[in-house]
């Protein structure tokens, strides 16, 4: 055997292991769901299987509850902004040299390291709309401190604490069963409750330690400049820090639509059920019930590689984009 | 006159400090406590009475640490504890063994179509996760290997990411080390072992720190292959703790502070391998 | 580094064998093993217990998996020899050809399924004029009440038959205010998975006659689910969704309303014996019965539960012998005492034993649940739909008029299109069904002509 030859042996000897599991569970199944997504296969023995070309993507698109839950998965990334900015502000606030700034650091992360199921039990607890502390401190703030009464006096109306997880109501107003916005369901519901929560979990997790990464390394001439030129700390930040960190937050929003589009599944499974009213269905919880509950498998897979399709599409439109704004 | 400036100037720059520092501590602190509070209040929550629940005052009237041990009568806690460190630790064992040998055939060797295959991985890496859930869960349908441990383990043990990582970290490793060993007349297999993997080792700790926290509290998985109560982990045993006993918020808080700590525990040891890895898994972007 | 890689891999595998010796076993030697799917109520544990020691041969466990995954359990070979079957779900497992033939075994030994049990019950077990399983347990529609609320404002305990607006001022009497103008207890709670019951009362239909269509737009469907919403938001006596799922948190078996009910904060409930069962747990509760008032037909829901056996199973034979069990006069005499609803073999709900249980001296108004099963009715159902499916479609509709942000007009149009809607997706997909359909609809315009 020839060196060439006998390297290759060697490199697949190695590489074996991982690369059966990457076919068997990875690439093998990647392929067999795009296949399958052209087919009716589903369990009811009663229908012979069969290749029905592009109907399943046809009934999809078709399909107004596809369109809502999509929406709803497009509403959740409302808090990214949010979250990447609050990261930003965090990693800010602990790049100073500070005696027991990783103390802090600690505390921040640990929301996201420790988020899971059981966090979400714990606010679905908070946000349990008679018992919980979060409208228990509301309805405190509200009638006992007497915060109503100056709103009634201004407004001429009352406040009532939100129902949150059983509410259908969102900050946009959006209706139930058909695209549109609606003053009825104007309000805060349980869409808002996970957004709160998401942010909440997020903020100091990855995305914070990568802001304070770059903060790190931040080479100090250019911001030493600026101040012995006068500038004031907000310039600085506009003009020096926040193009620096151009990258880095090009990479974090990326990574954020990514998980965001995918997200929402143990949120719907732990917490609400899908719903109320299937308001926090989201696109990876309908695959779910499409799959599994409903053991429409060949339309389940159509959905799913329409859901890749647009991660691919948005990621690559944030890369035009982004791309555009780091070369300033 | 210019000394008595002199000093008042020392002293406004030393209260100028002081009063920076304080005044951070203060914003960090008080960020910190907000952060904090949906924890202090489960911890709290664990020990009251039920009755105390819906009180606005956080702090518990009677003191009930029973609760704990309830929390074990109710379901079997023990088991799911030792399921879901059992499972994490098989598929951290074996994702961070295939990863290592196959990031050193990407890494180390130059082989045809090396590249390519690379490639392939990284696509793989772009796809999200549900789309292969449906023809993996049917696999194990048909290899019987539904409601088993190694249904649970064996599918989460290949992760194209940890052979991502490790070929990254690998590449950092300068080759003069293999040059030399190989002229000392080393195989590819000593070179693995006594050069690359020693050096790699942040790197190895990292992914397995990852891969542990990421199957401890993985869910949609466990949710399509447990049946069995016997099987549970962590996180599943928990959604059906809360939606059979859902009432008793403070047995539910006492197992979500219980499923919460070993995770705590293993940051505050591995901080540092986290925070690196973080930051590797970005640099590629 | 070698050496703490071959360390941690003799420790997984040491703790991978501790793994294997811990697993529950559930092997008795020289006894058939049965694995039943039903849900883990504590009554099943006696249920299972009788059966097992009149049956030395059989080792009979309970299974608390979930109904969906039966099906794909079965259809890879490794489902429960035994599992439940819920109205309306029949046909699906039927269709999947999940369930064992019985007609004709059954009536090899003797049991009589028409003559033997409710009627109401036929839709659980018997499709297309054969017989899958056999019922479980029974349950129908009534009233309840909480005697301690009547005799506080000295009101004579509620007798039926009567109406709905017969009962409207005793609900209102019966909602009690604090103080403080908040309500203390209300005088009714319900579920509103109940309405395709009022529709029945108000005369209104699911389906067409021939499954065809749903016809949920309706001016009766409409008065009914009026009335559903009148009873929270214009006569007060029920509780809003708010403030119904504060009061109580998710768990169990419809254990809201229940556990309100037992903790003194409803004065009466549309309920179901087997309610009793979580009841009984409160300490001086005294339940009583009445027949549930109705509208414009006296008509009430009567439902239960069927067991089948899987056809692929490894122990058919064994497994039929629990078909008989649910058959005989012991289990039927259990579930009686246990409230796990009623008796679904009709004889042993005339007995002292049944009317009168030593152990529960106050449960008097046992009569009431039998006599109602005589005027219960299933739910429609349609061929061309899911009930779990046309259900989730009809509820969140339901559930928006609920909460007051919908009328019931709107709300059963859109529910009514949208289940069309499924329908004939269903039948595109189906070429059986589409030939059925055909054929519905070819003896419809026949029928129309004439």
């Amino acid at each position: 055997m020839n060196k060439e030859a006998r390297k290759t042996a060697t490199a697949l000897a190695y590489l074996a292991p991982n690369f059966i599991g990457f076919v068997v569970f990875l690439a093998g199944p990647v392929v067999f769901s795009l296949v399958m997504s052209f087919t009716n296969w589903g369990m009811q023995k009663s229908v012979p299987f069969a290749w029905i070309g592009l109907e399943n993507f046809t009934e999809l698109l078709g399909d107004v509850n596809f369109w809502l839950y999509f929406l709803n998965t497009a509403y959740f990334m409302i808090g990214i902004p949010f979250a990447i900015a609050g990261s930003l502000i965090l990693a800010i606030m602990l790049s100073q040299k500070l005696k027991g700034i990783t103390v802090y650091r600690t505390l921040f992360y640990l929301p996201s390291i420790t988020s899971g199921v059981a966090l979400m039990i714990l606010w679905k607890a908070l946000y349990n709309p008679e018992t919980g502390p979060i409208n228990t401190m509301l309805n405190w703030f509200l009638n006992t401190v007497g915060l109503n009464h100056v709103i009634h006096a201004v407004f001429g109306t009352t406040v009532t604490p939100p129902a949150w997880l059983i509410s259908t109501k969102s900050i946009l107003g959006l209706d139930v069963d058909k695209i549109g916005m609606v003053w009825k369901q104007f309000g805060l519901g349980a869409r808002d409750a996970i957004i709160y929560m998401g942010i909440w979990t997020g903020i100091g997790g990855g995305n914070m330690l990568l802001y304070l990464a770059a903060l790190t390394n931040q080479p100090q001439e250019l911001v030493e400049a600026a101040q012995i030129d006068g500038a004031s700390r907000w310039a600085i930040f506009k003009n020096v820090t926040w193009p620096y960190l151009a990258p880095t937050t090009f990479f974090i929003t990326i990574m954020s639509f990514i998980g965001g589009l995918q997200g929402g599944f143990e949120q719907a499974r732990v917490m609400t059920g899908g719903g109320p009213a299937g308001t926090t269905m989201t696109m990876t919880y309908y695959i779910y019930t499409q799959a599994f509950d409903e053991l429409q498998l060949g339309y389940a897979s159509a959905v799913a590689w329409v859901l890749a399709v647009i991660i691919l599409v948005v990621t690559l439109i944030n890369w035009k984009f982004g791309n555009k704004e780091m070369y300033y | 006159m210019s000394t008595q400036n002199e000093l008042a100037g020392q002293q406004r720059t030393w209260w100028n400090r002081w009063g920076k520092v304080t005044s951070s501590h203060l914003l960090l602190g008080l960020i910190s406590i907000t952060t904090m509070l949906p924890f202090i209040w489960m911890v709290l929550a664990s020990f009251k009475p039920m009755a105390d629940i819906e009180k606005i005052n956080p702090i518990p009237s009677v003191w009930h640490p029973e609760n704990y041990i309830e929390v074990f009568r109710k379901v079997q806690f023990a088991r799911y504890y030792f399921n879901s460190l059992f499972i994490a630790a098989w598929v951290t064992l074996l994702t961070v063994l295939t990863s290592s040998l196959a990031a050193y055939a990407f890494a180390r060797i130059q082989w045809k179509g090396r590249d390519m295959v690379f490639k392939l991985y990284l696509m793989t890496l772009m796809i999200p996760g549900v789309v292969v859930m449906i023809p993996n869960y049917t696999v194990m349908v048909h290899l019987h290997l539904l409601d088993s441990y190694v249904g649970l383990i064996v599918p989460a043990a290949f992760s194209a990411f940890g052979t991502f990582l490790l070929r990254q970290f690998m590449l950092t490793i300068p080759s003069a080390l293999d040059e030399a060993a190989e002229i000392d007349g080393a195989n590819s297999w000593q070179i693995l072992w006594e050069i690359i993997m020693p050096l790699a080792q942040p790197g190895l700790v990292t992914l397995a720190v990852f891969t542990f926290l990421g199957n401890y509290g993985s869910f949609f998985w466990p949710l399509l292959i447990i049946k069995s109560e016997y099987l549970r982990t962590l996180p599943i045993g928990m959604l059906f703790f809360d939606t059979n006993y859902g009432t008793q918020t403070n047995l539910i808080m006492a197992g979500s502070v219980m499923s919460v700590i070993p995770v705590i525990i293993l940051f505050v040891f591995c901080q540092k391998f986290l925070v690196k890895g973080i930051q590797l898994g970005a640099v590629k972007g | 580094m070698k050496k703490f890689f071959i360390i941690a891999i003799l420790v997984m595998t040491g703790l991978s064998v501790f793994a294997y010796l811990i697993k529950p076993n559930t092997d008795h030697p020289g006894k058939v093993e049965l694995r039943w799917v039903t849900d883990d109520n504590p009554a099943r544990r006696n249920q299972i217990k009788l059966f097992n020691d009149t049956h030395p041969n059989i080792n009979l466990s309970l299974d608390p998996g979930t109904n969906q995954k039966v099906v794909v359990q079965v259809l890879a070979g490794v489902g429960p020899d035994l599992f439940d079957v819920y109205s309306g779900q029949l046909p699906n497992y039927v269709k999947s050809d999940a369930c064992l033939d019985v007609t004709d075994k059954l009536k090899a030994v003797g049991i009589n399924v028409e003559k033997d049990v409710w009627r109401t019950l036929d839709t659980t077990y018997i499709y297309d004029g054969r017989v899958y399983g056999f019922p479980t347990n029974a349950a129908c529609a009534g009233l309840m009440f909480n005697k301690d609320s009547f005799r506080k404002l000295g009101m004579p305990f509620p007798k039926g038959p009567w109406k709905w607006k017969d009962f409207l001022p005793v609900a209102q009497k019966l909602t009690v205010k604090d103080a403080e103008g908040k309500i203390q207890q209300y005088g009714f709670m319900f579920e509103w998975s109940y309405f395709p019951m009022l529709s029945m009362q108000w005369g209104g239909h699911l389906y067409s006659p021939d499954g065809t269509r749903s016809v949920l737009d309706s001016p009766e469907n409409a008065g009914a689910v009026q009335f559903m919403h009148d009873l929270i938001y214009k006569y007060h006596v029920s509780p809003t969704p708010n403030e119904q799922t504060s009061m109580a948190s998710q768990g169990g078996w419809g254990a809201g309303m229940i556990n309100l009910f037992g903790a003194g904060r409803a004065a009466t409930m549309l309920a179901g014996r087997w309610m009793l069962c979580n009841l009984r747990n409160f300490e001086g509760l005294k339940v009583g019965a009445a027949e549930l008032p109705y509208e414009n037909h006296r008509v009430f829901w009567g439902y239960g539960r069927a067991t089948t056996v899987n056809k692929y199973g490894k122990h058919k034979k064994e497994a039929f012998e629990f078909l008989k069990y649910l058959a005989s006069t012991e289990y039927n005499e259990l579930i009686n005492h246990q409230a796990d609803s009623i008796a679904t073999v009709i004889r042993t709900t005339y007995t002292d034993k049944y009317l009168h249980d030593p152990a529960y001296p106050e449960e008097d108004t046992n009569a009431v649940w039998r006599d109602t099963m005589y005027l219960s009715k299933p739910y429609e159902t349609s061929p061309f739909i899911d009930a779990s499916k046309s259900d989730l479609i009809l509820y969140k509709q339901l559930d928006l008029v609920r909460a007051d942000q919908k009328s019931p007009e709107e709300a059963l149009k859109t529910a009514q299109e949208l289940i069309n809607e499924v329908i004939q997706r269903n039948i595109r997909k189906d070429p059986k069904l589409q030939e059925l359909y055909d054929k519905l609809m070819l003896e419809s315009r026949k029928k129309a002509k004439h």
